[in-house]
């Protein structure tokens, strides 16, 4: 499947032909040589590498978002957060709002994570309105009761759902 | 390897990833890998309201495995050359079976 | 490049069929339904697979299943959704 980018250039280095030996290579017709992106771009460890002492959005695959500091990873995305906070988002009954909550160091299983985002720190913690922060007791419970009522409707819609012949994603999980 | 190498084709387009959480992230693909995790860069969250946790972020690293779909810009993929790219992968990996 | 290092995609066309995703290679630039987890429906021309199953297909449209919450009795709706190429 590598030559599915007919434009790319021909292998060049140790491998290629000594100039002025044989006949000199004819090149392809058609668009100029793309000149190939370095391998090493497209592994696991070169993006993490990236990512390395930045503060990060983590997402984990049961909808909890933790901010922290990735101070270690490996090749199988397992992280290590330091100073790592839990924000909690309700949007419910009329009201938006967000609340942190202190949790320290993590070790994540890979996993476990679904999504790992930079923050910008130009726009750190910047939360769109109508967002609010609040204390951590109201959002808690505000969220609590916001997962109850999706666990009632979603085991009724699951069952419905499930008389047409369809089966859930996730069965078991709760995700947001 | 098909799929690997296809997205590495289409490094430096815009795609927008849809998650199985139904995040859709738009963003320049940047980099893949042999899991198909996925690097954007200059994302947007089609719908901000709704997913306000990512407003204050840049770039994300996705994991392939929550991944529902990505759309692709059809401009940027050649239809004919990936269908025959297809069938060359499925003669290889027929070929194994048969040997193993 | 390397071209006649292994069947051609012609050769690899006549091979029979003897393992079931043999049967989706012979759908390759044709018009397919697919099923997916968490009620939905693609139907799309098929440009790309692998063993996986992970798929590219062409002009796309999605039919989602979602069930309204209404006291209404439950009733079930579809989305439809189209995109020109999706993985």
């Amino acid at each position: 499947m590598e030559r599915l980018n007919l434009s790319d250039a021909a292998p060049q280095g140790p491998g290629a032909l000594p100039p002025g030996q044989g006949q000199p290579m004819m090149m392809p017709p058609g668009p100029p040589p793309v000149p190939q992106l370095p391998p090493q771009m497209f592994t696991t460890a070169a993006q993490l590498l990236d990512l390395t002492d930045k503060k990060l959005m983590v997402v984990l695959r049961d909808g909890r978002k933790l901010i922290g500091v990735l101070r270690s990873w490996d090749q199988f995305g397992n992280l290590v957060l330091q100073d790592t906070v839990e924000r909690q988002f309700v949007h419910s009954e009329g009201k938006a709002l967000w609340a942190d909550i202190e949790r320290g160091l993590f070790l994540v299983r890979g996993e476990n994570v679904s999504l790992l985002g930079e923050i910008d720190l130009d726009k750190d913690d910047y939360i769109p309105e109508p967002f609010k922060e609040a204390p951590v007791e109201q959002v808690f419970a505000l969220k609590k009761q916001e997962e109850a009522a999706k666990k009632g409707t979603g085991k009724r819609r699951n069952k419905k759902l499930a008389e047409h012949g369809f089966e859930g994603e996730h069965s078991g999980e709760a995700i947001l | 390897m098909l799929f690997f190498s296809f997205f590495k084709t289409l490094v430096n387009h815009q795609v927008t990833i849809e998650l199985k959480n139904d995040i859709s992230i738009r963003g320049t693909l940047k980099s893949v890998d042999q899991y198909l995790n996925i690097k954007l860069d200059d994302i947007t969250v089609v719908e901000e309201m709704k997913y306000p946790h990512l407003s204050s972020v840049k770039n994300v690293f996705i994991r392939g495995s929550v991944v529902r779909y990505v759309h692709l810009p059809a401009a940027a993929v050649d239809t004919p050359l990936l269908e025959d790219a297809t069938r060359r992968e499925a003669a290889q990996t027929g070929a194994k079976a048969k040997q193993g | 490049m390397m071209a006649d290092e292994e069947p051609s995609a012609t050769t690899a066309d006549a091979n029979p069929v003897n393992e079931p995703l043999d049967m989706v290679r012979l759908s390759l630039s044709e018009v397919v339904f697919v099923k997916l987890r968490g009620d939905r429906e693609l139907q799309g021309r098929l440009h790309a697979y692998d063993n996986h199953c992970n798929l590219v297909l062409g002009e796309v449209e999605e039919t989602v299943y979602v069930v309204d919450d209404e006291e209404a009795g439950d009733e079930i709706r579809t989305v439809k959704k189209n995109s020109e190429m999706l993985f």
